[in-house]
């Protein structure tokens, strides 16, 4: 190989950065290269420039879709296909083992009835939107306030920051586990501070008591040391651990608030809460969508925390038994892949319709800055 | 750009075709060591989830059948318990699936009505299932059949019985629970109810999922078998359970759920017996062994060595001695399976079926394990065994009585399996009043359309 000097490499970039920089030198160059070629030069499909152009099109989108390509493959074989085939299946009998067998609307039908009888899909339905409900608005409000303590500047701000996002990067396996034992209702954690402070020790995920019900209200459920707090509210407590990643998006978006208009409000005598509620939550409110949207697909998709606190059976008494649980066991324990694909779809829709409704109010409530 | 046009792309695509090299080869090595199976045997691809010492008992078992024969070769393949049915079935689809298989699952009716293992009958003559279902303890029997057809063997049973600490009994001047009522005079005791500040031990307490032992010991039957009825609602079974639900109204559901999930915080898998957390449990035959060590490690201490005893479940009046619950680890053999003959010698071998009682034996001796043959029981080796364990001895009759039932061997179990653990744990915990016969009623309809469903798919 012939030693390329330090001269011959300057007058090669020189040369290549010239030709990029100035088509007209390039093209000529190029086209002068096709005419010397017999086909080219008899072709009768247009110009040369253009059939070059289209050839290098398509050159380059080969290109780029052969470097796309394992991930088109991921998404047509691991997304695209069962999306498609999910939907077929809920209008069959399938059990994974025999083919699947064409039964009409028959999984829809017995969704419906259970949501007449109150079980099954109704069931899970509920502890799903109980769960979604209470955490999602929790997270936003408890990631707000966070947000908006840790952006005023005061020392050690950065390990304040580091310590709120440090749970969002504990595996959900090794963090659901910890939450067991932390809310152990003889011996754990909680419980013993709460003790010790003489107030209710809930039963936690032993217990599937519910703090926001009827219930709850009556002077029985808070007879002695206990309180109806149970394996939902404990779910809903976990997630709020783990919301550092919504708060890391809000504390970016109040660093993005220009400055001057809390000066300006300073101005005209707003003090820190006027500041917080006209200046600051207002150009929140694009991230505070965001996140709503996010977090509502999230909950009621959550699944892999649910799965380990509940001995994979919804335990207690059905009581952690959402959507997405429901989904697992019918598909894969009850060999009901038709129900299970039924479900999925209605769960699909249910969360399209959600975001869709959120999407539509969102005009009433999010500011998108002057038109 | 064009990787060779350069000194440092040479370079990177030679290292990177080394390093691919090198993978494969150290692939291809590993594998090779992995399993080196003889030219002339048949493999035999064994999926099992044990782990541990088990692991290595089990290991041992395929290396003494692959000793002991000259044409197949089992490989055992350990898997990850946690959802092992969904990964055969994934197999299944696939199309490869192992030769053998063992599950602790109530599935055997559900694949087996599916297609997706083998009957016995399918893979050697009927004489011989025949003579195995004869050979078969009653349990042993009950947990592998579906419609007359055996679709498996379980390789040990899994029995409960009530543990009781007698050194704790004795502080309070009792003795061992014979029927219902003494158990309930234990709890009692020891327990008083109406107690303001939080129990530090119970005499007994019952755990809702072990409604499934004491539905057949009250002489109830939670499916008969003769219509396909789902019975949850016979006398027997609202009996049963409204004497566990005498105990959340003793104590209250609180303080049931606090103390019960207290024990999972006891270091390790800690008997709470030990503990003294409780005066009498139930549990499996897998406890002896802890407590003989927890008693060594008593004496070696020099302290006053705790007495335990381990008794059938007491009964009440009309109720059925010896009854529960069991379950087991069954062998099934996928349908597709290439080796189902070699599949079949290694189920006979690990089990002591047709005349290899000695070294089924010997492998439940290791494991601690229950026999599913009385013939295996009768072995020197495992009479030996049960005189230096003799609290085993109360499990081994428990497997011959003709009152141990398993989860109902039908299409659905794993849903009817659920919903009645399900129905004692709401019954249990409500805060309010149960209504138990509205509540098994529901019940009952909600499994039957379950089973019908599953057991007739439209």
């Amino acid at each position: 190989m012939r030693k390329v000097c330090g001269q011959d490499r300057h007058n090669r970039k020189q040369i290549t950065s010239t030709l990029t920089e100035n088509p007209e030198i390039h093209s000529p160059l190029k086209t002068s290269t096709k005419t010397v070629l017999p086909h080219h030069a008899n072709s009768s499909e247009g110009p040369p420039t253009s059939s070059h152009a289209s050839r290098r099109r398509w050159r380059s989108w080969f290109t780029a879709a052969g470097f796309a390509s394992p991930w088109l493959i991921g998404l047509l074989a691991l997304f695209v296909y069962p999306f498609v085939v999910s939907l077929y299946w809920s209008f069959c009998q399938y059990d994974l083992i025999n083919p699947p067998r064409f039964v009409g609307l028959d999984n829809y039908q017995q969704l419906a009835n259970e949501f007449a009888t109150g079980t099954g899909i109704a069931h899970a339905l509920w502890n799903t939107g109980y769960y979604a409900l209470l955490s999602v608005p929790l997270s936003i409000v408890l990631g707000v306030g966070l947000a908006t303590l840790l952006s005023c500047d005061v020392r050690g701000q950065s390990i304040f920051r580091t310590l709120f996002y440090l749970p969002s990067v504990i595996p959900v396996v090794a963090a659901s586990i910890l939450w067991m034992w932390l809310l152990n209702p003889t011996d754990g954690l909680v419980n013993s501070i709460l003790g010790s402070l003489g107030l209710w020790q809930p039963q936690w995920f032993a217990s599937p008591a519910e703090l926001v019900s009827p219930e709850s209200l009556t002077s029985a459920a808070w007879a002695g040391n206990s309180a109806p707090i149970g394996s939902k509210d404990a779910l809903v407590l976990m997630s709020l651990w783990g919301m550092g990643n919504f708060m890391v998006i809000y504390l970016a978006a109040i660093g993005d608030i220009p400055k001057s208009l809390y000066e300006a409000a300073r101005i005209d005598g707003a003090g820190p809460v006027r500041r917080f509620v006209n200046v600051t939550l207002p150009l929140l409110t694009p991230i505070i969508f965001f996140n709503l949207v996010m977090g509502l697909i999230q909950s009621v998709q959550a699944f892999t925390q649910i799965y380990i606190v509940s001995e994979g059976r919804g335990a207690p008494a059905d009581s952690t038994l959402v959507i997405s649980l429901h989904l697992f066991l019918s598909a894969f324990q009850h060999l009901n892949m038709g129900y299970a694909s039924a479900v999925a779809w209605l769960l699909f829709a249910m969360l399209g319709i959600a975001t869709w409704f959120l999407f539509t109010t969102s005009r009433r409530w999010v500011y998108e800055g002057v038109r | 750009m064009n990787a060779f046009s350069s000194i440092r792309g040479v370079l990177t695509v030679t290292i990177v075709a080394i390093l691919g090299i090198w993978l494969l080869v150290t692939q291809q090595w590993l594998t090779a060591n992995d399993t080196q199976i003889p030219a002339d045997r048949e493999e035999v691809v064994f999926w099992h989830f044990w782990g541990g010492a088990d692991r290595a008992i089990v290991e041992d078992v395929a290396k003494r059948f692959n000793a002991s024969q000259d044409d197949y070769y089992v490989h055992a393949i350990a898997m990850p318990g946690n959802n092992l049915d969904l990964k055969f079935f994934l197999s299944v689809t696939g199309g490869d699936p192992p030769d053998l298989l063992n599950i602790d699952d109530p599935v055997i009716a559900d694949w087996g009505h599916r297609g997706a293992i083998l009957a016995l009958d399918e893979v050697t003559s009927p004489e011989e299932v025949e003579r195995l279902e004869a050979w078969l303890f009653p349990a042993a029997r009950r947990l592998v059949t579906y419609q007359d057809r055996l679709y498996g063997v379980p390789n040990g049973l899994d029995i409960r019985a009530l543990y009781v600490n007698k050194t704790m009994l004795a502080r309070y001047g009792l003795t061992s629970p014979k029927t219902i009522d003494d158990l309930d005079h234990i709890a009692n005791t020891i327990a008083p109810p109406g107690q303001t500040e939080p129990y530090q031990r119970h005499g007994y307490l019952p755990d809702s999922r072990r409604i499934w032992a004491w539905g057949p010991v009250f002489g109830g039957q939670f499916y008969e078998a003769s219509d396909g009825r789902v019975t949850l609602t016979n006398p027997q079974i609202e009996s049963a359970l409204a004497w566990m639900v005498s105990y959340r109204n003793r104590y209250g559901p609180a303080e049931i759920a606090r103390f019960r999930h207290g024990d999972q915080s006891l270091p390790g898998k800690t008997f709470p017996l030990f503990a003294e957390r409780y005066a009498v449990v139930m549990d499996g035959q897998w406890r002896v062994r802890d407590i003989r060590a927890f008693q060594k490690s008593q004496a070696e201490k020099r302290e006053e060595v705790t007495q335990f005893d381990a008794i059938p479940l007491p009964t009440p009046p009309g109720g059925k001695p010896n009854a529960g619950w069991v379950n087991g680890n069954n062998f099934v053999i996928p349908r597709g399976s290439n080796a189902s003959r070699g599949a079949w010698a290694f189920i006979k071998f690990w089990c002591g079926f047709d005349g290899q009682e000695a070294s089924a034996a010997e492998t439940c001796v290791a494991g601690g394990w229950i026999p599913v043959s009385q013939r295996v029981v009768d072995e020197p080796a495992f009479e030996q065994f049960l005189q230096e364990e003799p609290l085993f001895r109360t499990f081994i009759e428990l497997a011959g009585s003709e009152n141990q039932y398993p989860v109902p061997v039908i299409p659905g179990a794993p849903y009817f399996n659920n919903e009645v653990k399900n129905l004692a744990e709401s019954a249990m915990s409500s805060t309010t009043e149960p209504d138990l016969p509205r509540m098994l009623q529901e019940t009952e309809a909600r499994i039957q359309t379950h089973v019908d469903r599953a057991r007739n798919p439209q």
